[in-house]
């Protein structure tokens, strides 16, 4: 008898299990945006690089500091009206679009290009443009090279899955020039290869290359030329999620607000004094709201005061790594460069 | 559960036909039961995570076909083996499973090679050589393989604290302008042969004198076993082989020549011989120092295992040292290893995947590089999986064959 | 596997080298037999004293000349707890001491317990000085030793020695206590580690998890001292009720009463992170493991071959995939699943994947080891407690397991030393363990290129120290259990 009540209680509970299972089969998605998460989290989940000198580098006090950091700081001062609210999450290249997809990270600011297939495929939405790079190539000085015809035969060093890959493949094979890649998956190693010698050349972004040659020239290294051809348009701008456009909103317009402050001539340490009275820097300020979801009326004060302006990130992040802003596209449109928001009313 | 043997007990004890069967008092029900509960949960949880799998994917926009598989790659590959870019993404990933193939490959013979020089060696009686091989041993085992790697890659392959080379440096032969290796950071060229000419008849008189060689083996082992003689078939069939095979060599002019390595003139690729890369040197050399140190305790471990006795009875019989080893307690030892050694290779093919770190277009770094320029992740990590497992069991059904082949000689 | 059985020998070889000092040789007699006792030998020793005075040289010229170390000690906190919030660092200082107190608690109470046993029997026994084990754990101590000389500084030092003077102080004092008390000591040392693992992760969380094992401890205990037999149902309600009855005080009332946040381990790195996802992978691999091996050995061929099918997936693949798998593909096969969802309010973080992923890895693993130990304990066992009546689970949990584990124990220490180095894999996917750590340190800028291979020598140093001492104490432990003696 009790051996029958056991194997019943089996059957029974097996059969509950496969019932379950079934009746949770059916889903239902829950469309809510990520703005509201994001506001009952309390805090900003940041997807970044972790060693990649001038826009995101773990430092040696533990925390995160570059270029791509502080505007993950910009988007966590607008949102959420303080900047110190965020979770950086280093990704890895192969995986930064799963990470968005599957929610872990809320918005990824990792000098990700912008390009037709990842907006496409990638289920990716690409917001404004923060810095506009290209690839280059460096060489060391003494091997000769000025041109990209003189890397004929050469070994290249070459991220691993990206968009550098594809641009190196397609301008060489269209030149007829024939070389052999070797790719790594992170910047230092990739870097390490090229100084020891296991590569002619090492391409990437332009300005990667540029710090690169600053910090490795000012530590007595080898003297570096950076070729000056560059052979790709590399836009590289934050992303979120496709199909939220409540939160892509919000993050876009905190990130603009940086380049619009500048504009204005706003930055970290007068924001809060403005005493003039030029209507669009008062709207600016909070005059008027325009009613962008999850954004207060001063979030423009909230990112300029607690980050700063487009001007003071990169003066503190780039700048010091050999990178000036003179003569590059990174600058306002009013100074012949690409930075241009739209207005503020 | 391991002790079910009482189940069996008590199932005959229950004689259905003397005691009224019911189904329920009969153990076998249980069993079965148990069985198909078992079964039905596994076959539940996987059913349900490939569900939400697809309708993630779905979701998300992701393909979840083979498709790409037939797409151009559109990116280079070092180590290509004259790989076109236009060619599909199936080529490329069978490139990456050949690159895998060649870094287990050589990482297996040095390994093995090593390893064993290493366990006799700790096993001297000269203390200093015991004392370095311990060195060697406890160091190496207790460092992560992915560190040796990088260690290799950027401090032995590079211009680092521990270079091997500097400039890309020929070794000349003597009394000749060609070089018989040229090292440089970034290729390394080694010898190899350049078929010239009659290469079809060189190798049909070749299987012909292989099979040939196979009869010689036949025969020498039938004569012993008939006439007490010793066989020496090892001597006669290669003695044979190697001699009709120099012989067809010459007469067919030199079917094959060295092809020595040479530089192009930039200096950047090798125009004639073998080459490699340092990513490739990195890998292999490091891996395998790295199993030697474990392939160095199995031998230790098994020559210890051998009884005393057998070593002191060889050298009862006054057999020096060498003999002692050859053909007394190598063979011996040599089964006990086998099976350890089997595991060790396998490790070693797997940790060939580690060669993402240094950049060698093997099977992991390559899905990760196709991966992310754009071929969906699910689909390229399934074959990347399916490609490990193959060579595992491939590995391992080998081992499995020379593993039998030597037990049958154990009367 | 093969770390585990290379280890069987070498406790017989250190026995062997254990007898030739015995000898008492001078010197010269020493060296006649042990370097120059045939020609080739004496040959052999002078080119190989050549090559080691060269290479010594050169490594100690590098070592302590020419190495650039100011990388590693500039970063020393980075490479230890990485991005660890600095203002929480406290509690890692706290844990340390922790541990230590605990490690010190129970190491007493194990000598003190093979003492009360040796009295029992009646044989000798004398405690190993505490300056003995300091010895075998050389590779440890020159670590600290390093990481000490590195961060110089008043508080390192009474850090330090503060640790290596209360496990002293409490190994003394537990191996002194009466046996009647010391099953305290044991439940004080368990209290000691949770609590290390609490003050850094803070009361949310888990908390719950380990306070169920403590009152499925004292349940399983109560059981046993009743002096009824521990049965199966028995056993799992201790577990289940006691998880239920600590769920439901730390939801309803510790809960509102405690608010101890912490530090989740989302947030740990370094090498602090390498060391704990490798414990954790360990512990949480143990059931899965264990059931792996019975279900390996069962009789019923479906569930057997449901187990050696996972065993032998998992063994035929590299842990390098598997974690791709868990990286790229875990959180598709999870998401937007109701009943998982019920579980889990948040998706799971990568380093919460690369332990799940590291546990299932080792579980396979770990079913091997424990399938080489069933298969050493002899099955005239079984049959002694079928012949007595025991049921197949009282003979599996009360005679069968207890020597199994006993005799797997060396080999679960070399899993988790593999384990260890294993966890060096993380950097591949982002995680910022050590060895991932070490790549932002070449990219602040400050040391690009500068002293590249000597932070990798750190590292290597680092990891050497653990699995050295800990595989040498396995070999010991494999010496004191007798595993693979008859």
């Amino acid at each position: 008898m009790l051996k029958n009540k056991k194997l019943i209680t089996l059957l029974c509970a097996t059969f509950a299990l496969v019932l379950f299972a079934v009746a949770c089969g059916s889903d239902d998605s829950d469309d809510a945006s990520l703005l509201e998460e994001v506001q009952d989290r309390d805090s900003v989940r940041c997807g970044v690089r972790d060693a990649l000198a001038g826009f995101a580098v773990l430092g040696a006090d533990g925390s995160y500091s570059g270029f791509d950091v502080e505007f993950c700081r910009v988007v966590a001062a607008g949102v959420l009206g303080d900047a110190n609210k965020v979770e950086f999450i280093p990704l890895e290249t192969a995986d930064r679009f799963t990470a968005l997809q599957s929610g872990e990270v809320d918005v990824l600011i990792r000098n990700t290009t912008w390009t037709a297939t990842r907006d496409g495929q990638e289920g990716a939405n690409f917001l404004f443009t923060t810095f506009y790079d290209g690839q280059g190539f460096i060489v060391p000085a003494d091997s000769g090279i000025t041109s990209l015809e003189g890397l004929q035969d050469a070994t290249i060093c070459v991220a691993q899955g990206t968009t550098t890959e594809l641009n190196l493949n397609a301008v060489f094979s269209a030149r007829g020039i024939n070389f052999t890649p070797a790719f790594f998956d992170t910047n230092t190693a990739l870097q390490e290869a090229y100084e020891g010698g296991q590569c002619e050349s090492y391409t990437g972004d332009a300005s990667s290359l540029a710090t690169y040659k600053f910090t490795s020239e000012r530590d007595g290294g080898p003297a570096q030329y950076v070729i000056p051809e560059v052979i790709s348009k590399e836009p590289l701008g934050p992303v979120v999620a496709d199909g939220d456009t409540a939160w892509a909103q919000a993050v876009n317009w905190s990130i603009m607000a940086t380049v619009q402050a500048w504009e204005f001539g706003l930055n970290s340490g007068n924001i809060n004094s403005y005493s003039g009275d030029d209507p669009n820097v008062l709207n600016f300020l909070g005059a008027i709201d325009p009613s962008i979801e999850g954004l207060s009326t001063d979030f423009a004060v909230n990112v300029v005061s607690q980050v700063g302006n487009y001007q003071q990130i990169y003066a503190r992040t780039l700048e010091p790594l050999g990178l000036p802003m003179a003569g590059s596209a990174n600058r306002l449109w009013t100074d012949g460069g690409l930075l241009y928001t739209p207005p503020y009313r | 559960m391991s002790t079910t043997s009482r189940d069996d007990l008590r199932s005959s004890n229950l004689n259905p036909s003397s005691q009224g069967f019911t189904l329920w008092s009969d153990a076998r029900t249980y069993r079965v039961a148990g069985q198909v509960i078992g079964v039905a949960l596994v076959i539940l949880l996987i059913w349900r995570l490939t569900n939400n799998l697809f309708s993630n994917l779905d979701r998300l926009n992701i393909s979840r076909n083979f498709d790409f598989l037939t797409q151009p790659t559109n990116f280079a590959i070092a180590e290509n083996w004259g790989f076109d870019t236009s060619l599909p993404r199936w080529r490329m990933l069978l490139i990456g499973l050949q690159n895998t193939i060649l870094a287990a490959g050589g990482g297996i013979v040095l390994a093995t090679i090593l390893g064993t020089i290493v366990g006799i060696a700790r096993l001297s009686s000269n203390w200093l050589v015991s004392k370095i091989s311990t060195f060697y041993v406890e160091t190496l085992r207790n460092i992560p393989p992915l560190v040796v790697i990088i260690f290799f890659s950027i401090a032995v392959f590079s211009s680092g604290p521990f270079p091997v080379f500097r400039e890309a440096t020929e070794l000349k032969l003597p009394f000749s302008d060609s070089n018989w290796l040229i090292l440089s950071n970034s290729r390394i060229g080694f010898p190899s042969f350049s078929a010239e000419r009659n290469i079809s008849a060189f190798w049909l008189l070749f299987a012909m004198t292989f099979l040939f060689a196979a009869c010689m083996w036949a025969w020498r082992t039938v004569k012993s076993s008939k006439t007490g003689v010793p066989h020496r078939r090892v001597q006669w069939s290669l003695g044979v082989f190697v001699v009709l095979l120099v012989l067809w060599f010459f007469l067919l002019n030199g079917p094959y020549d060295w092809s020595w390595p040479s530089r192009t003139e930039n200096g950047r690729r090798l125009a004639s011989g073998f080459g490699t890369s340092a990513a490739y040197l990195s890998v292999t050399l490091a891996i395998a120092i790295y199993t030697a140190s474990h392939i160095a305790e199995i031998v230790r471990g098994a020559i210890l295992a051998i009884h005393k006795g057998q070593g002191e009875a060889a050298t009862s019989l006054s057999l020096s040292s060498y003999q002692r080893y050859r053909f007394v307690i190598l063979p011996q030892a040599f089964r006990r290893i086998i099976p350890n050694l089997i595991n060790q290779y396998l490790n070693l093919t797997k940790n060939t995947s580690l060669a993402v770190a240094v950049g060698y277009a093997e099977l992991a770094s390559l899905t990760q590089t196709s991966i992310g320029n754009g071929a969906p992740a699910p689909q390229s990590i399934l074959l990347m999986m399916c490609g490990y497992l193959g060579l595992s069991l491939i590995v391992s059904l080998i081992a499995n064959v020379v593993n039998r082949s030597l037990r049958l000689k154990d009367r | 596997m093969s770390e585990v059985m290379s280890n069987g020998v070498m406790s017989e070889v250190m026995s062997a080298e254990a007898l030739m000092p015995s000898k008492k040789l001078s010197a010269r007699g020493w060296m006649r037999a042990n370097l120059f006792n045939r020609w080739y030998n004496a040959v052999l020793t002078l080119i190989l004293a050549l090559v080691i005075a060269y290479l010594g040289f050169r490594s100690i010229r590098y070592l302590f000349w020419t190495a650039e170390w100011e990388p590693v000690r500039a970063n020393l906190t980075l490479f230890m707890i990485g991005s660890f919030p600095r203002d929480e660092q406290w509690r890692v200082v706290v844990q340390l001491l922790l541990l230590a107190a605990a490690f010190g608690v129970i190491w007493g109470s194990m000598i003190g317990a093979s003492r009360d046993r040796a009295a029992q029997s009646g044989s000798p026994f004398s405690a190993e000085p505490g300056w003995v084990a300091l010895r075998r754990w050389w590779g440890l101590v020159l670590l600290l030793g390093v990481l000490l000389l590195a961060a110089w500084g008043i508080l390192p030092l009474v850090l330090a020695f503060g640790c290596i003077a209360l496990i002293f102080m409490l190994r003394r004092i537990a191996m002194r206590l009466a046996s009647k008390v010391r099953i305290y000591a044991w439940f004080g040392g368990y209290v000691l580690l949770i609590a290390s693992w609490q003050i850094v992760s803070g009361t949310g969380g888990s908390a719950w998890f380990w306070a169920a094992g403590l009152l499925a401890f004292w349940g399983i205990r109560t059981v046993r001292k009743k002096d009824l037999t521990p049965r199966l149902p028995l056993t799992l309600v201790a577990i289940v009720g006691g998880g239920a009855v600590a769920w439901a005080i730390y939801t309803f009332i510790l809960n509102g009463l405690i608010n101890f946040s912490g530090v989740g381990w989302d947030n740990w790195s370094g090498f602090h992170l390498n060391l704990i996802a490798a414990t954790i992978s360990i512990i949480a691999a143990f059931p899965l493991g264990l059931i792996l091996a019975l279900g390996r050995r069962s009789s019923l061929p479906a569930i057997r071959w449901l187990c050696v099918t996972y065993i032998e997936l998992i063994r035929g693949v590299p842990l390098i995939g598997l974690l791709f798998i868990g990286n790229s593909l875990l959180g598709f096969f999870i998401d937007n699943d109701p009943f998982i969802d019920f579980f889990l309010d948040t998706p799971l973080s990568q380093i919460s994947r690369a332990i799940v992923i590291m546990s299932l890895f080792t579980a396979a693993y770990l079913a091997e080891v424990i399938r080489g130990g069933l298969e050493a304990t002899p099955r005239g066992q079984t049959e002694a407690g079928q012949s007595v009546g025991l049921s197949p689970w009282q003979i599996t949990s009360r005679i069968v397991m207890p020597q199994t584990l006993r005799a797997s124990i060396p080999a679960i220490v070399g899993q988790f030393i593999s384990l260890l180095k294993d966890s060096s894999l993380l950097s591949i996917i982002a995680v910022s363990e050590i060895l991932r750590v070490r790549a932002s340190v070449h990219s602040q800028g400050a040391f690009t290129t500068l002293g590249t291979a000597e932070t990798l020598v750190f590292i290597a140093f680092a990891f050497w120290a653990f699995a050295f001492t800990w595989s040498r104490e396995s070999q010991r432990l494999e010496k004191h259990l007798g595993v693979g003696e008859r």
